[in-house]
């Protein structure tokens, strides 16, 4: 362990969930975490990867509080989960918040971003009266690179690069510390991704944010990314810092998993190469 | 049949499909959505043409114009012609047409789960789909279908005919649209982002799998995608398309090589990597303008960070930079961009040639 204490750790953490089985059948659990430990430094970013129903996003609400591990535990700046009780759980929850993959769906269509935006200030307390949570909402969305006339519209007003600018502010709205972004730019289009991915990297410098990255593309993990841990059928399988993994993936599934991503044509490879600073 | 496509093409190799000047409107409150607005391309036969391009940019309203399933009445073909071996597509009737599509043209879409029948088992839909188009009925249908699902490579075939949709995974599914489309033994093989719900380690399985089976059975395919990977992997030729239009058309290693279009570079110097770690990735900044008000003159234009005052006035024509290369660029014609005028532009797109590393002057005078 470091000298420093990191952000999060996770220890020895299982999930099993109970499987539908008939009357009278012995149950059956999926085991989908399985003894799975690893930390995230403050302010670095660590991806998951792994197929779909590896376990990953599981994590990611157990990270969130959402779920509670079957067993093991998670410490949040040294102190367990499960030591924290009442008020203490509830100032964990906003000190930790979550970006998901579709904005199209992850933002109520029925509220405008005025209300999204202040709806979790108003749960946590943040801002002395609605005058100024709306101000800090404007600023909430001129930090996201969006004009503050979007206050009053609504959801099908934006187009899915602005709505999950919206979610990260939404995120962000209650100062948090931790992200979970889970497939933070599957839906977005090529020219749009790259606008929220340096959207999050500038976030990260500025707040000092520490994301954890749920991601199956292998390129957003390589720009973001600090360390990985490849996971496969709840386990975590191999784990390192980007290049190690890049360079010298050593587990058979690990190898599989870089292999099946076309990449591009080396000529591109090394034009990208040449672009580094 | 005519035996001379009628654009004058000398008939030493017909092209397997021809597209010309295709154009496909919508009828919207707001106006007519251009849609497809003047594409125009060359599939030969055995070959792969990617049709490459963000969402709204009327990639797949291209493909369903071909198979004439433009939803209606709201759209409808407004112009142009799609040379089927030399017949025009848009002179058949609706019967005439039947018969072409999963017959001589299949094509297989994104979400597998909503192409299939779910109160169907497997082998009925295969034995369908060989009974409508005459191939096969009864056992030998039976038979076939059985042939089929092995040979796009599922485990147990002959329990994958008594299932139903739901019982099987995303990438089974897939292969059996796969193995429904190539029931007929297609000429041409229209992919509409055929991996983009799946896992990447099944992605490739699918694209290995089609790619085997493109090679063994001559099909041709046009594979729409925007994973430029995809691209790489699959295509020989590449179209990139931007509002409704062709903006480059090259064989795949040139356009990796070299893109053109400021577009294009757009998309490349956008690619997340980790060889761009810490530095801000390029952004085409603004958003793709709306199918009912395209930008009169460029339709990237108002993205462009070399544009200038021509670029809002006159249309830019599509221009051949390199054998089989064109683009739709000012910058590319020598009858336009006058030195002064790349010179503004190098100024002005000074970020982006950056991000690049090469202007699009020394490309053209290389």
């Amino acid at each position: 362990m470091s000298a420093i204490a990191p952000l999060l750790s996770v220890r020895y953490v299982t999930k099993y969930f109970r499987l539908r089985t008939p009357l009278f059948q012995p149950t059956v659990y999926k085991r989908a975490v399985d003894d799975v430990s690893f930390e995230i430094p403050h302010g670095q970013t660590l991806a998951l990867v792994g197929e779909s129903g590896s376990g990953k996003s599981t994590i990611g609400l157990m990270l969130l509080d959402l779920l509670e591990p079957t067993s093991g535990d998670i410490l949040y700046e040294g102190r367990p989960f499960s030591a924290r009780r009442g008020r203490e759980r509830k100032a964990l929850r906003r000190e930790m918040q979550v970006v998901f993959q579709d904005p199209y769906a992850s933002l109520n269509a029925r509220m405008n971003v005025r209300e999204t935006l202040t709806e979790g200030m108003l749960v946590h307390r943040i801002g002395a009266n609605a005058r100024e949570r709306e101000e800090r909402a404007a600023a909430l969305l001129r930090q996201v690179s969006l004009t503050p006339d979007a206050l009053e519209r609504y959801p099908h007003e934006f187009s899915g690069g602005q709505r999950q600018r919206i979610a990260i502010a939404r995120a962000l709205s209650v100062e948090p510390k931790f992200l979970v972004l889970d497939e933070p730019t599957s839906a977005l289009d090529v020219s749009v991704q790259s606008q929220v991915l340096n959207l999050l990297r500038h976030l990260q410098r500025e707040l000092g944010l520490t994301y954890l990255l749920i991601t199956h593309n292998l390129d957003v993990v390589g720009y973001l990314a600090d360390s990985v841990c490849v996971m496969e059928a709840g386990k975590i399988v191999e784990r390192g810092t980007v290049d190690d993994i890049f360079d010298n993936p050593k587990e058979a599934y690990t190898q599989r998993l870089l292999s099946a991503i076309p990449s591009l044509d080396p000529a591109i490879q090394a034009l990208l190469a040449q672009n580094r600073p | 049949m005519r035996l001379i496509p009628a654009c004058g093409v000398p008939n030493v190799a017909q092209p397997l499909l021809q597209v010309d000047d295709l154009r496909t409107y919508f009828g919207t409150p707001y106006g007519i959505a251009r849609a497809v607005d003047g594409v125009s391309f060359v599939l030969e036969h055995g070959e792969t043409l990617a049709l490459v391009g963000e969402s709204g940019c009327g990639k797949s309203m291209t493909a369903l114009s071909i198979m004439q399933l433009v939803p209606e009445p709201a759209g409808y073909i407004d112009g142009g012609r799609i040379l089927f071996e030399g017949k025009d597509l848009l002179d058949l009737t609706w019967n005439q047409m039947r018969q072409v599509r999963g017959n001589d043209i299949a094509m297989i879409f994104q979400e597998p789960m909503t192409s299939l029948n779910g109160t169907r088992t497997i082998g009925w839909q295969l034995v369908e789909a060989m009974e409508v188009h005459g191939k096969a009925s009864g056992h030998a249908a039976q038979h076939r279908a059985l042939e089929l699902l092995t040979r796009v490579g599922l485990e147990q075939p002959t329990l994958v005919l008594r299932q139903y949709p739901h019982e099987l995974s995303g990438g089974m599914r897939q292969r059996v649209l796969i193995a429904m489309a190539l029931a007929n033994e297609p000429k041409l093989l229209i992919a509409d982002e055929p991996t983009t719900a799946l896992d990447v380690t099944i992605q490739a399985q699918i694209l290995d799998l089609m790619r085997d089976l493109q090679r063994a059975l001559g099909m041709s395919m046009l594979l729409i995608t925007h994973d430029l990977g995809i691209v790489a992997k699959m295509a020989q030729h590449v179209a990139v398309m931007y509002a409704g239009q062709i903006v480059e058309y090259a064989p795949t290693q040139h356009l990796f090589r070299q893109p053109c279009h400021p577009y294009t570079r757009g998309l490349f110097a956008s690619l997340p990597s980790r060889y761009r770690r810490g530095v801000d990735l390029a952004t085409l900044e603004g958003v793709v303008p709306q199918a009912t008000n395209w930008p009169r003159a460029c339709r990237f234009e108002p993205r462009c960070p070399y544009h200038w005052g021509t670029c809002m006035q006159m249309p830019p024509r599509m221009l051949g930079t390199a054998p089989g290369h064109t683009v739709r660029c000012h910058l590319y014609d020598p009858t336009v961009a006058d030195r002064l005028s790349l010179d503004t532009l190098r100024h002005r797109g000074g970020d982006v040639v950056k991000a690049i590393g090469q202007t699009p002057e020394a490309e053209a005078n290389a």
